[in-house]
This record gives structure tokens, sequence and C-alpha cells, in this order.
């Protein structure tokens, strides 16, 4: 079995499927029992094979044996009533007189039961029973016995009840090689209820029969449809285990069959796939520590370089203009690789799982006045704020600061003014309260293609624009920190013109407003 | 009803026409079968028994007349009594007179006479017909035998109009009283003059 413990999100979307999916989706229902399953599948050839033969068997048995049986009377009876007929003597032409004491006689002796004797002769008719003709006697047999002259027997059903009729026509020596008919025809009829009662036991046997061997085959059937089943359960349950992440999920494999093979190349295959990933993990996680290692190594010389340049500022206005116009531009374009080293460094930090939330309670509104205040924005006219008082939070005050500064910033140089930052607490739709910041501005708004990508590192919304004062990684470092706090960001535009970020970010229940 | 919920499921179908298929047959081979004893066609069994009809060729005749299904039967009659009612012609030279040694000890031609006066009561009683005329003249009769053993009768009547069941009976009866087998061709000669020949042909295939 499998060793490894389901996990709880494909679990739950199973439940889901389940209980939700109707007619709409029916390939994907995941009841064990199924009305086209294996088992069903398996069940019901196993059946059909077993009904098959039991049926063939017990239908061919019966035939054989009822055709034995009716044989063995039609033949005794037939060469009874030929023996007794060829005991008797008759006076030609036959007379009426005294022929039915013979014919009684012969009705007496019948093999296996006694029978019913006809005579024809001329326009004689006579019998050993009540009516002379027999209604069971059918014109072929009378043909056959009459025309063609041949002791014949025929079975006829008539309501219900099976009759053997014989017709036997009879010749005399007229020397000792040669004959010549009399022209009298015997006929006998049998009843053969006996028969019809050892044939209807005979097939009741062979239902009998054939009843408890489709029931015994039942049995395999069910063992069939388990040992196909169990590993198909298992390499269903490896499988899911597999896409939901666990890579080192393997099936035990039983036996040498091909279900066994299936499992074989379906563990080495886990076993590949699970090499490759580890392989394409080292060199993603490799080239991360290389980012990582770079911005760091740049981070010294950077950091001299910048001292440098302070200095080489200050001394500009003494140099003659060119001279100070190339410092002025050394100076600022150092300034922003050290933006963009210090944001390669975090962004690193975020890749690496190495950012830590020094999560704190404070006063959000507080907050926000400090980060407009320290970034100089405070007088500004440019920046309304709408910020309630007492809403306190658990945030990391620094990556708090980071995401309000990088909004701002942003909407004050690609948005246009007013920029308005907007902080409220609302329940979100799951029920918990949620703290909400909006900065929106009144600029341009976000190209509708360029939405799904405003978050994207290095992206840059205006191709246009090849100089951007930002590093580029201002949006993807503010959604990473949102996410650090469990929240999210979406950016979109309003109605009236100007995009407009919406930050929320969950409050637990005992920190929510006091 | 069902057979639409197999349509319905298009992909299934081709299993479930291969189920039916095989139920269908599993079903049918009993089907085929027959439950219970079911009617059976005529079914030959040997031929026809052999009675004992009390001839006795030295003191009898065998004269064939019609049955009511248009056959002929034979009919065994003594001759003494039945000389009763027709006239003595028992003379010592009868036998002398039969050439081919089986033949019975009725002359032929008396066998003849009694055929053509038609059948007896007891016959009638029975149902048996004659398709003969009746005939007045009783000299009148002649069978002669040929060195090849075939047989010619001459005969009172005209022979032209006779039917085949008349030509049948003279042909059977003289046949007969000739030799015990009935074999042999017998020629049949009228007043008219008209010839007709043929062989009896009553015996079975194969003779006990």
């Amino acid at each position: 079995m499998i060793t490894v413990p389901r996990p709880g999100r494909p679990r739950d979307e199973e439940n889901e499927r389940a209980d939700g999916a109707g007619p709409a989706a029916p390939t994907r229902r995941r009841s064990r029992v199924r009305a086209f399953g294996l088992r069903t599948r398996l069940l019901a050839a196993f059946l059909l094979v077993a009904a098959v033969s039991a049926g063939t068997t017990s239908a061919l048995t019966y035939r054989e044996a009822r055709n034995a049986l009716l044989k063995t009377a039609q033949d005794m009876a037939v060469s009874t009533f030929r023996d007794q007929v060829e005991r008797t003597g008759w006076r030609l032409p036959v007379e009426e007189e005294g022929i039915e004491e013979i014919l009684r006689d012969l009705a007496r002796t019948g093999k296996p039961r006694p029978w019913v004797v006809f005579a024809e002769y001329g326009s004689i008719r006579a019998s050993s029973g009540e009516n002379p003709v027999s209604s069971v006697i059918t014109p072929e047999l009378r043909r056959a016995a009459t025309a063609d002259r041949y002791g014949s027997f025929e079975r006829v059903v008539k309501d219900g009840v099976p009759y053997l009729t014989i017709g036997m026509p009879t010749v005399f020596k007229t020397g000792p090689d040669s004959t010549l008919p009399t022209g009298l025809v015997l006929y006998a009829v049998m009843r053969m209820t006996d028969e019809q009662i050892n044939v209807d036991a005979l097939l009741v046997a062979a239902r009998n029969g054939a009843l408890p061997g489709l029931a015994v085959a039942l049995v395999p059937a069910l063992l069939a449809a388990r040992s196909v089943l169990r590993p198909v359960r298992e390499l269903r349950r490896a499988a899911r285990s597999m896409g939901s992440g666990r890579l080192d999920t393997r099936i035990p494999v039983r036996g040498r069959d091909e279900l066994a093979d299936l499992a074989d190349t379906f563990n080495e295959s886990a076993g590949q796939l699970e090499r490759s990933v580890g392989e394409l993990r080292d060199a993603e996680a490799r080239a991360r520590r290389f980012a990582s290692d770079v911005s760091h190594e740049l981070r010294t010389p950077l950091a001299g370089m910048l001292a440098v340049t302070e200095v080489l500022d200050e001394d500009a206005d003494r140099l003659d203009p060119d001279t100070a116009q190339a410092v002025r531009l050394v100076s600022a374009e150092t300034g922003k690789l050290a933006v963009l080293v210090e944001d390669l460094m975090e962004i690193s930090r975020f890749d690496a799982r190495a950012a830590e939330l020094n999560a704190d309670e404070i006063d959000v509104a507080e907050a926000i006045r400090k980060t407009l205040q320290v970034r100089h924005w405070a007088g500004d006219d440019r920046i309304r704020t709408e910020l309630p008082p007492d809403i306190r939070a658990r945030l990391d005050p620094r990556r708090f600061d980071v995401v309000i500064a990088n909004l701002v910033g942003n909407a004050l140089r690609h948005g246009g003014a007013p920029v308005t930052v907007l902080l409220r607490t609302e329940a979100s739709s799951s029920g918990t309260l949620v703290l909400v910041v909006e900065v929106a501005d009144r600029g341009p708004g976000i190209p509708a293609a360029a939405l799904p990508h405003i978050f994207d590192r290095f992206y840059k919304a205006d191709a246009a624009r090849t100089r951007s004062p930002g590093s580029g990684l201002g949006l993807a470092i503010t959604l990473e920190n949102v996410n650090l706090h469990d929240g999210t960001i979406r950016a979109g535009n309003l109605p009236g013109g100007g995009a407009v970020f919406t930050v929320e970010i969950p409050l637990r229940a005992e920190e929510a407003v006091r | 009803m069902r057979h639409a919920r197999w349509r319905g499921v298009a992909r299934r179908h081709t299993w479930w026409r291969g189920l039916a298929t095989a139920v269908v047959a599993t079903a049918g081979v009993p089907l085929v079968g027959g439950c219970g004893i079911q009617d059976s066609d005529v079914i030959e069994a040997g031929g026809p028994a052999t009675v004992e009809a009390f001839l006795n060729r030295d003191a009898d005749m065998l004269l064939f007349f019609r049955s009511p299904d248009g056959g002929l039967s034979p009919v065994i009659r003594e001759v003494r009594p039945s000389a009763g009612f027709g006239e003595e012609y028992i003379e010592p030279g009868a036998v002398e007179r039969a050439p081919s040694g089986p033949a019975g000890p009725a002359p032929t031609e008396k066998v003849v006479l009694a055929l053509l006066s038609g059948p007896g009561e007891a016959d009638r009683a029975a149902g048996l017909t004659t398709a003969l005329p009746a005939v007045r003249e009783k000299e009148a009769v002649k069978v002669e035998v040929s060195s090849d053993g075939g047989v010619t009768a001459r005969l009172p009547l005209a022979v032209r109009a006779l039917d085949a069941t008349a030509v049948r009976q003279l042909t059977c009866t003289i046949a007969y009283n000739q030799v015990k087998d009935g074999r042999g061709v017998v020629t049949l000669r009228g007043l008219d003059g008209a010839e007709r020949s043929g062989s009896c042909g009553l015996a079975p295939g194969t003779s006990g």
C-alpha cells in the first residue's frame, strides 16, 4: 500500500466533485461501484461465460438425453408392435366381425405401455378403443403406410399431450420368396406421458445444474475483479499523490503480471521525474544564489562609490559646467544602481524564502502618516489621505512602510495628482475582517494589456518609457511583502480614470479594532 | 426503453452489442433444441409386417379387387366353394395344363372367370369393388403360356375400353395364379382384337 498520507486538497476537490457532479460531469465520477466499471464488466463477462457454458452444456446434455429417451421408447414400441402384428393371422378379405377382438389383444400387450390399435382395410375402420378412427394419426403417416408401404412412426403433440403414432402396413407370403400387400394397415397410438414426465425431469435437472454454476462463477469473478482493481486503485492514489507534489511516491510491486509491470514502470517514471525536478530545483536555486551573491558583491563597491559621488556632488558647483554635469549624472546613476542592488537583494531574500516577518502591533493610520512624513510627502498637496484612527493590526512596520511608499511613489510617478490613500476595514467574503488600503490616482490608468503583468519583475507598462526612475522591482517587492502578510494586492482602473491598487491584509480576530 | 439507453451511451455500444449477441446465443441454444417432447416428421422404421393370411396354394386362388382408395386388394378364395356358384370345372388334366411347375392347381381360366364374376358378399362388405364389366359368356377365356414364360389370355370382353385398374386386376390375378411371386408379362387379348400387356408389380421391392 501507499505509505504517503492522502493530501488534503485533492481530497476536498474529489468530495466536491462527488457531491456536485451530476450528469454534467459523468466521466469524472469517482464512486466505487460504477455502472460500467471494471468490476461490473469483469462480473458480467464471468457470468456471461458461465451462463454460456452452463447453458450450452445443459442444453446439449438435455437434448441428447431427451432424444435417447425418446428413441429408446420409440424403437421399443415400433419393434414390439411389429412383432405383435406379425403374430396375427387374417383372412382376406378381412371381415369386420371379430376384428375388434384381435385389436384388443394387440392393445393389451403394448410396450412400453398399452396402446390403442386401429385397423384400416378397404372401407373397414376398427379400433381397440371407442372411436374406430384416430384423430391423432396424420395424413402423412397414413400416406407412408398405405402408399409407400413402410412401417413408420411419428410423434404428434395434440392439446399438449404427446403421442407416438405407428403405422404398420401388412403383407403376406404368396411363396417362399414373395410377399403381397394385404391392404390391411394397422396403427398404434400410444400416449407418451411417462416420457414427458422423464423429459420434464431432465429439463428441471439441467436448469438446476446450470443455476448453481452461475452462482459459483461469481466467486472467481469477484476475486479476479479484486486482483485487478486493487493495483488500479493503488496506482490512482499514487498518481494523485504525485500530482500533489509528493514525488517520492512509489507503489509496491506484487507478482509478475502486467499490472506489476505497470507498477514497475510507474515507479521508474516517478523516479526519473523526481530526479528531473530535483535537478531543475537545484538549477533554479543556483541561479537565485548567483543573483543574490552578485548583488551582495556589488554592495560594497557601490557603498564606496556612493560616498565618493556625494563628495563630488557637493563640489560640482566649483567645477566647470561640463564636468559638473557629468559628475551629477554619475552621482544620480550610482544612486539608482544602489537602489537596484538593494531591491535585488530584497527580492533574492524572498526567493530564498529567507524573508522574515517581524510582526508588531501597530496603529495603521499612524504608520501610514509616518511613511508619508519620512518621504517628505506629508505636506504635499498632491496627496490626500483618509485615515480613520484606532485601526490596529499585527504588521511588520518596515515591510508595511515599503508597501505604502512603493504604491504612493508609483502613483506620483506614473499617475496624475491627486493621489488618494484610503484606509478602512471590512468583512471579507469568508467572514473575517480585513484591513484595506487603497491607493488611487487620477492619471491615465493602467492599459488593459498590462494589467496581468503589472506585478512582474522589470515589467514596464509603458514600452516607450525606456528610462524609469524606479528599479522595475518595486511592485514585485510590494507583492511579495503583502503575500508575506497573508494578504492580497490587486491593480485596477477607476471608472472615472486613474489606477487604483488595493491591498487587503486579514486581521486576526483578537487583533481587530479595539 | 432498454434499447434507447444503449444508444444513449454510444461509447459502450459495441461492448453492449457483443454482450447482447452472446446473451441471445445463450438463450437461443436451448430454444433451438426445444423443451419437452416435440412433434416429429414421419420416420420410416423398416418394411411392412408380414402376417399369416392362411394362403394355401393348392386349394386357394388369389383374386384382385379394387379397394376404396383406388389400389388393389388381394382376396383369397377357396376353389371348391367358388365352384359352387360357378360351374364344375375341375378336371384331372388341370394340373398338367399349367406347365410352369409352381403354378397353383386351380386352372387360370377358372380363376379369371371368378374374377370376372365380381366381388363376393364378404368382399363387398369390406368395401371392395371391381372395375371390370360384367361378363356373360363363360367359355371364352383361354390362357396360353408361351415358351419364354409369358402368358397370353384371351378374354370375352373389349380390352381397349378397360381402365388401368381393370387391366391391373386381370394382370395381377393371372400373374399370381400362374407364378407364386407374380412376376412375368401378361398379355390380354380381347374380343375387339386389342392387346394390352404388362406385369403386376404389386410385390414390395424386397420380399420376406
